[in-house]
C-alpha cells in the first residue's frame, strides 16, 4: 500500500504557488482600506509599512459608493447577470429536454450547431454583432446588455448530458397518466435536475460578471455601465486614485468569491463536463 | 433516456434557444464576411460593396501586419507557458498530502478574478515609478523595470498578467482528468518496475489526452481573442508593441468607424484561429 511520508518539498512548493495566487489580492484587499496619501508615502523605499497599513479608513468604499455611483453599477451588473441566469437556465434546458427525449428530423445538425456556437467566443461576435443590436435600437439599454447572450451552446450541452442519464420510466409513466410535454419538463424532469441547474447558473452567473468586450461596445453612458467596464474606465479617469481602484478590484473579486466558494463543487462538475467529452 | 419520436413538440421546445442562437452567435458571422466587403461613404452615408477591397488594403498596411505579427508571437509564448504550467499545477494538486483540498482553494480563487480586475490590480502593483513591484525589487538591490510602459517588456508582463489569472482555471480541467486515472494503473505499472518518468508517459499522459486536448485548443482560441489586457494596460502600446488583431479591429470599428476594415479582420483571425486549432487536433490525435 502507498506510504506516507512528510513530504516537506511539496508543501514548500504549495506554499509558494499559494503566496504567488494571493499576495496580490492581500495587498489590494489591505491597500483599499488606507487613506490615499498613506498609499504614496509608504510605497518606495519599501517598509513595512509599505505592507501593513498604520491608519484603516473606509474611505475609499464610502467614496466609490457616493462619489462614482457604485450603488448603480453594482445593480446593474447584477440585473445583467440574474436575467440572463433566469432565461438562460429556462430556455437552455427546453432545448435540451428536445434533444434529450424526442427523435425528430434535422437533430444530428441542430446539434451540432450548438456544439459550434459555444465553441465561438463571445468576443469573435461581439464586434459584428454590434451592427445588428444597433439596428435593433439596443444600444445603451439592458436589451442590448442582456438579450445576445441568453442562448447559451453550453448550457443546452450540459443539460442534455444530464438527462441523458435519467431513467426512461420517469416519462413513460407521466406519459401513460396523460400529462403534456411542457409539464413533464416542468414538473418531473426539472426539479431533478437541481445540481445541473446549480453548475450552469455558476458558469452563466461567473460569465457575465466577469464580461467585458461586449458591456464595453454596447453601452455609452454611466447609466448602463457594468462593473467590469468601470473598472477599465477608472485607469484613465480616476488613475491616481489608487485606494479606490483597489478598493473596486475588491468588490469584484469578493462578490464571485462568496457566491462560488461554498459552491465550488457544483462549478468544477459543470466545467469538468465540458471539457472530458468535448 | 429513450427518445420519442414526435413532429412538432420538439421544435417548439427548442425555438426559444435557436432564435437567440441563430440570431447572436451565428449571423453575427456571417454578417461579419459580409459586412467585410463592404464600405461606408462619408459623404453619402451610404454602404457601398467593395468586394475583397478591404482585404486588399489590410495585406498592404503595416499596421495590420505589426498586429498579426504581435498576435502570432504572444500566443507562441503564452499558450505553452500557461499549458504547461497548468499542467505541472494540476499534477501538483493531485498530490495526496493532508492540506491539499486547503490548497485546491487558494488555487480555485482566482476564477472569480476577471481579466479587467487582474488587469487593473497589477497596473498599479507594476507602475514604474511607485508600483509595489519596483519598490521590492529595489529593496533587493535590483534596478527598477519599465515592465507595461517599455516595447520590450508589455507584452511579456501581459503574458504574465494573464497567466496569474488564467493557470489555475485550465488546470482545473486537467485536475479533474488526472483524478478519473484509476489508481490501480499507477500501482501496476509500479510492480513492473517503471520509473516516475515512464509513468508519466504511458500512463498519465495517454489517460489526460482528452482533457489535455480541450485545454490546448481552450487557451489558444482564449488567447488568440485576448483583448482586455491590451485595452485597459497598455491600448497596443508602447510602439504598438501589444497592439493585438482584436484591439485594432476594435479601433477600426469604435474610434475610425471603419467597419468594413474591423470585421475583415475579425474574419482573418477566425480562418487563423481556426487553422491553429485544426492543427493542434492533429497532433494532439496521431501522437499515439
Amino acid at each position: 500500500m502507498k506510504k506516507r511520508r512528510f513530504r516537506w518539498e511539496l508543501y514548500l512548493i504549495h506554499i509558494i504557488i499559494a503566496l504567488i495566487v494571493l499576495l496580490p489580492l492581500a495587498f489590494a484587499l489591505i491597500s483599499s482600506f488606507r487613506p490615499l496619501d498613506e498609499i504614496f508615502k509608504f510605497m518606495s523605499p519599501v517598509t513595512w509599512k509599505t505592507f501593513i497599513p498604520v491608519e484603516l479608513t473606509l474611505e475609499a468604499y464610502m467614496s466609490l459608493f457616493t462619489e462614482r455611483g457604485f450603488g448603480r453599477i453594482i445593480f446593474n451588473t447584477f440585473y445583467v447577470a440574474f436575467s440572463n441566469v433566469i432565461f438562460g437556465l429556462l430556455i437552455g434546458s427546453m432545448a435540451a429536454f428536445a434533444f434529450a427525449t424526442f427523435r425528430f428530423a434535422g437533430k444530428n445538425i441542430l446539434f451540432l450547431l450548438v456544439l459550434v456556437t459555444f465553441m465561438i467566443p463571445p468576443e469573435v461576435v461581439a464586434i459584428p454583432l454590434y451592427s445588428l443590436v444597433d439596428s435593433l435600437g439596443w444600444v445603451d439599454t439592458y436589451y442590448g446588455l442582456i438579450v445576445p447572450s441568453i442562448a447559451n451552446g453550453l448550457v443546452i450541452f450540459l443539460y442534455r448530458q444530464f438527462f441523458l442519464d435519467l431513467p426512461n420510466a420517469l416519462i413513460e409513466s407521466a406519459r401513460m397518466d396523460g400529462a403534456s410535454w411542457f409539464r413533464i419538463y416542468w414538473s418531473i424532469i426539472m426539479p431533478l435536475s437541481k445540481p445541473v441547474t446549480v453548475s450552469a447558473a455558476l458558469l452563466i452567473f461567473i460569465q457575465q460578471w466577469e464580461s467585458f468586450m461586449w458591456p464595453l461596445i454596447v453601452t455609452r453612458s454611466k447609466e448602463y455601465r457594468v462593473i467590469q467596464v468601470v473598472l477599465s474606465d477608472f485607469t484613465t479617469e480616476y488613475a491616481t486614485y489608487w485606494n479606490e481602484m483597489f478598493a473596486a478590484a475588491i468588490i469584484s473579486v469578493i462578490i464571485p468569491v462568496v457566491i462560488l466558494l461554498p459552491l465550488q463543487k457544483f462549478f468544477v462538475q459543470g466545467i469538468s463536463s465540458t471539457g472530458g467529452k468535448e | 433516456m429513450m427518445t420519442v419520436k414526435n413532429k412538432w413538440v420538439p421544435y417548439l421546445f427548442l425555438l426559444p434557444a435557436f432564435a437567440g442562437l441563430l440570431l447572436f452567435k451565428l449571423y453575427p458571422i456571417i454578417s461579419a464576411l459580409l459586412q467585410s466587403m463592404h464600405t461606408l461613404e462619408f459623404l453619402t452615408q451610404l454602404v457601398r460593396f467593395v468586394g475583397f477591397e478591404n482585404y486588399v488594403s489590410l495585406f498592404n498596411d503595416p499596421v495590420f501586419w505589426n498586429s498579426l505579427k504581435v498576435t502570432l508571437w504572444f500566443n507562441l509564448w503564452i499558450n505553452p507557458f500557461q499549458i504547461t504550467l497548468a499542467f505541472g499545477l494540476a499534477l501538483l494538486l493531485n498530490t495526496g498530502i493532508k492540506q491539499i483540498t486547503f490548497f485546491r482553494g487558494i488555487n480555485f480563487i482566482p476564477v472569480a478574478v476577471s481579466v479587467p480586475t487582474a488587469a487593473i490590480l497589477w497596473k498599479i502593483m507594476l507602475s514604474p515609478e511607485q508600483g509595489v513591484v519596483n519598490s521590492i525589487l529595489v529593496a533587493l538591490g535590483m534596478s527598477p523595470q519599465p515592465f507595461l510602459e517599455s516595447s520590450s517588456q508589455a507584452l511579456a508582463s501581459i503574458v504574465a498578467i494573464a497567466s496569474w489569472k488564467g493557470v489555475g482555471y485550465w488546470a482545473l480541467f486537467l485536475l479533474a482528468g488526472l483524478q478519473e486515472v484509476s489508481p490501480s494503473l499507477y500501482e501496476a505499472s509500479s510492480m513492473d518496475g517503471a520509473s516516475k518518468w515512464q509513468q508519466f508517459k504511458s500512463v498519465t499522459y495517454p489517460m489526460m489526452k482528452r482533457p489535455l486536448t480541450f485545454v490546448v485548443v481552450s487557451v489558444t482560441v482564449a488567447n488568440m481573442l485576448l483583448f482586455a489586457p491590451m485595452y485597459i494596460l497598455t491600448k497596443g502600446g508602447p510602439n504598438q508593441s501589444t497592439n493585438v488583431l482584436l484591439l485594432e479591429s476594435y479601433n477600426s470599428a469604435f474610434l475610425y468607424s471603419d467597419m468594413g476594415r474591423a470585421t475583415a479582420i475579425v474574419v482573418i483571425m477566425l480562418v487563423i484561429t481556426a487553422i491553429i486549432v485544426a492543427i493542434e487536433f492533429r497532433i494532439l490525435r496521431a501522437k499515439h
